[in-house]
């Protein structure tokens, strides 16, 4: 069966105020993205899909990941991995530790074991007990990308992940996270700034008008 | 897309009741448990205060409503003089250091020296009360420092004079020990409030504004500064004057016998073999509350008078009030406390180690280690019991205060406005008034359990300063770290013990060292809830203070304040060895 993350008759609000209505149907390997001027209620949207919506909003409408209504679902029950434009690695467990962290439970050397394959194919053998603090930039940002996929999320939204890297290592990370996203089928969502992500996802591209 | 919209708090989908786990049931429940923790002994306490005040005491055959608690009371000699002693030392103490305070902020607010001031300053905020008074007596005593340093060549003294220092009847030593505690505790309050990383911007740039503006640095601060940032400092303000007003250790350490302050005059009534005596100590703890009330009330309208007295000022234009001339008075001023304080500990560290030492000599002809081993070999029971009492109401403080700022972040709103204040009332309400009444209640129902009764009666002390420590770095963490984990399918305990907790193992560290610093500190609670049965360091520092020798005394002093620091290394070295972070 094919995965997908359906967004059905959404309707955000800030306060009584309606940020933005939306509609849309992504396939497993599609990307979604979303761009819009600050305030049109992109985070909003994000949080509103991960299940952290901030008080002060309300929402209307569901959300279906593979069929299923996760639309009251708490966070962590959920199964979508997000990536922000921070890798927001924990600092206190080292880079093994922090795609640990992630996996589900399991035996303990075959989780090693998977970890180290892992790092090995994104090109960062050897870096399984480093402190993330201690990585680059851009090695940071593929920890982070590791972390997530390792968790086995059903889906994906990318909260301009790439925003914080320069132009070489900006095309290289995307080329990697899409290639990813198309490899295990999984739906994405994508907001982003820039239209090169826009061009680079080669998906549908929904643009958000500021809210009056 | 700014960074603050997405620095939201994280929020978990409304769960229906029956999915809670038992991590989020515990959680949810903890305010409700801390408010039960904070306000049922206190008013408890102030209620079995009261029924005694007016005549209703069963264990003493008294069950008639009467007002001879308080004739007794008014007939007291002195008793006009014990009021006045403790209004002046308490009013005038908590002024002072809050003038000082301000001038040090005012002059040093945009220079490096502020940072060097408050890191001088700080390590004073743990040293307990009593150890504190037993070194301002040190000093200020006929034969102290400051009379050996200026003897003879000075003073011409070749015999230590006859001075009215410590205990003279005026309080004046008395709030000279309170000024130099109280005010390191506002500076480091005021600090912590700038150190705010919105607002203290706010009020620097602001002050930036002013100065472009022509106003020279220290108008600047009095007109744009202070009025943003009083109103912050305002409960602290207020527990220091509550507790400056009805504080038992340093008037009894360095106040006056004839008569003594109320507070003092109190707790001897409640020591008294004479139980009756307790109707009359009932009506003076209620007579206490009501001056500390009266107190809290002058300063409240002091703050009114001001507000409309200065009023017009802040925008009449004019940018310079003899700035330079405070700016001088200012240095001399902190110069001046801070070798106070240097002056007082050296001493102190003199007087344990010091053989004979003749006056007027500025150091004994010998020193010894003998007042250490003797200390050291009596003290074993009361420092078990000063470390086991500490820890216990640390850590069930640390824990209630974890929960609770948990409850915080799970349910999405911040705890409401009345169980905030009600987390500082053990710190506004005078221990004297409500704690002899807990004391009347724990004898009814667990009279066996002296312990427990300490660990309970310290935690309503160590529980305010250990969430007003650990409040704001768990507000700060960056909610994203939590949605990350949320998103990779870590429920919500998962993510309290193995995100938040590990990201603020420093924080925690810190505020279980300031709880045991003042679990420490403890007298009138160890004292009263125990009955006088468990003894602690400062419960016999205080016995010492008074009577036994200089030396020994000086000994338990400095135990007093070197307990605390360990507690303070420990939590600035584990950290580095555990969760740690490169950056750090």
């Amino acid at each position: 069966m094919q995965s997908s993350l359906q967004i059905k008759n959404l309707q955000l609000f800030r306060q009584k105020e309606e940020l933005l209505s939306l509609n849309e149907h992504v396939n497993g390997g599609d990307i979604l993205t979303i761009m819009g001027p600050s305030g049109s209620g992109k985070s909003s949207l994000l949080n509103w899909l991960i299940g952290t919506l901030p008080t002060g909003f309300s929402a209307r409408g569901e959300v279906f990941l593979n069929n299923n209504n996760i639309s009251e679902l708490p966070a962590h029950l959920r199964h979508i991995g997000v990536l922000y434009q921070d890798p927001l690695l924990f600092s206190h467990l080292s880079v093994a530790g922090n795609i640990a962290f992630a996996m589900p439970k399991g035996n303990k050397k075959l989780r090693l074991e998977k970890i180290d394959n892992a790092l090995a194919q994104i090109g960062l053998a050897g870096m399984a007990n480093r402190h993330p603090d201690n990585l680059s930039g851009g090695q940071q940002a593929r920890v982070a990308l590791l972390r997530m996929l390792l968790s086995e999320p059903k889906a994906i939204l990318l909260d301009e992940p790439f925003s914080k890297l320069d132009a070489q290592l900006r095309e290289d990370t995307r080329e990697l996270v899409f290639s990813q996203i198309r490899t295990y089928k999984l739906p994405a969502i994508m907001v982003t700034h820039d239209n090169s992500d826009a061009h680079a996802a080669n998906g549908k591209l929904v643009t958000l008008k500021t809210a009056v | 897309m700014t960074v603050a919209s997405k620095i939201e708090p994280l929020v978990y989908k409304s769960i229906p009741p029956s999915r809670y786990s038992w991590f989020a049931r515990i959680v949810k429940l903890s305010p409700q448990l801390l408010l039960t923790l904070l306000i049922i002994p206190v008013l408890a306490g102030l209620v079995f205060v009261l029924l005694p005040a007016f005549g209703w005491a069963p264990a003493l055959d008294q069950t008639q409503l009467s007002f001879d608690g308080f004739i007794a009371i008014s007939n007291t000699p002195g008793i006009t003089h014990m009021i006045a002693l403790s209004m002046f030392s308490g009013l005038v103490s908590t002024f002072i250091a809050f003038l000082i305070t301000i001038m040090i902020l005012a002059v040093f607010f945009t220079s490096s020296w502020l940072h060097t001031i408050e890191r001088l300053l700080s390590p004073i905020l743990v040293i307990p009360h009593a150890a504190a008074a037993i070194a301002v007596g040190f000093l200020i005593a006929p034969s102290g420092m400051i009379s050996r340093l200026i003897s003879p060549w000075l003073s011409q003294w070749e015999m230590a004079p006859n001075g009215i220092f410590p205990y003279d009847p005026y309080g004046i030593s008395i709030i000279i020990g309170l000024t130099l505690k109280e005010l390191p505790f506002l500076l480091l309050m005021a600090l912590g409030v700038l150190a705010q990383p919105e607002l203290g911007k706010k009020l620097r740039s602001q002050h930036k504004v002013a100065l472009n503006l022509g106003y020279c640095p220290l108008t600047a601060f009095f007109k744009v500064v202070l009025p943003s940032l009083y109103p912050l400092m305002r409960l602290p303000i207020l527990a220091v004057l509550a507790y400056a007003s009805a504080s038992v250790e340093m008037p009894l350490i360095l106040g006056p016998n004839t008569p003594a302050t109320l507070a003092v005059t109190i707790m001897q009534w409640f020591n008294d073999v004479d139980l009756n005596l307790r109707i009359q100590a009932s009506a003076g703890a209620i007579l206490q509350l009501i001056i500390t009330c009266i107190l809290l009330l002058i300063w409240l309208g002091g703050e009114k008078l001001c507000h409309v007295f200065f009023r017009d000022s802040l925008t009449n234009g004019v940018r310079d009030h003899g700035g330079a001339f405070w700016q001088k008075i200012t240095v001399v001023i902190t110069t001046f406390v801070i070798s106070f304080i240097l002056l007082s500990l050296v001493g102190l560290i003199l007087w344990s180690f010091a053989g004979f030492w003749r006056f007027p000599n500025a150091l004994p002809e010998q020193f010894v280690l003998l007042h250490y081993t003797q200390a050291l070999m009596q003290m074993g029971d009361a420092l078990f019991n000063t470390v086991f009492i500490g820890i216990s109401a640390t850590f069930l403080a640390i824990a209630i205060t974890l929960l609770c700022l948990e409850a915080e972040q799970l349910d999405n709103k911040p705890l409401s406005r009345i169980t905030s204040l009600i987390i500082y009332l053990p710190l506004l309400v005078p221990s004297i008034a409500f704690l002899f009444g807990l004391v009347w209640l724990q004898q009814l129902i667990a009279h066996q359990a002296a312990f427990f009764s300490v660990v309970f009666s310290h935690l309503l002390f160590v529980l305010p300063y250990v969430f007003l420590s650990l409040a704001s770095s768990y507000r700060r963490l960056d909610p994203r770290f939590s949605q990350v984990a949320a998103s990779l399918g870590a429920p919500p305990s998962k993510v309290f013990f193995q995100i938040k907790l590990p990201q603020l193992f420093a924080p925690i560290l810190i505020a279980a060292a300031l709880g045991l610093a003042i679990s420490f500190g403890q007298y009138l609670p160890t004292l009263l809830a125990s009955g006088g049965r468990v003894s602690t360091i400062t419960t016999e520092a205080v016995a010492l203070a008074n009577g036994a020798s200089r030396r020994t005394s000086a000994v338990y002093a400095i135990i007093q304040m070197v307990l605390p620091f360990i507690g303070f290394i420990i939590a600035w070295v584990l950290p580095k060895y555990f969760f740690k972070s490169a950056r750090a």
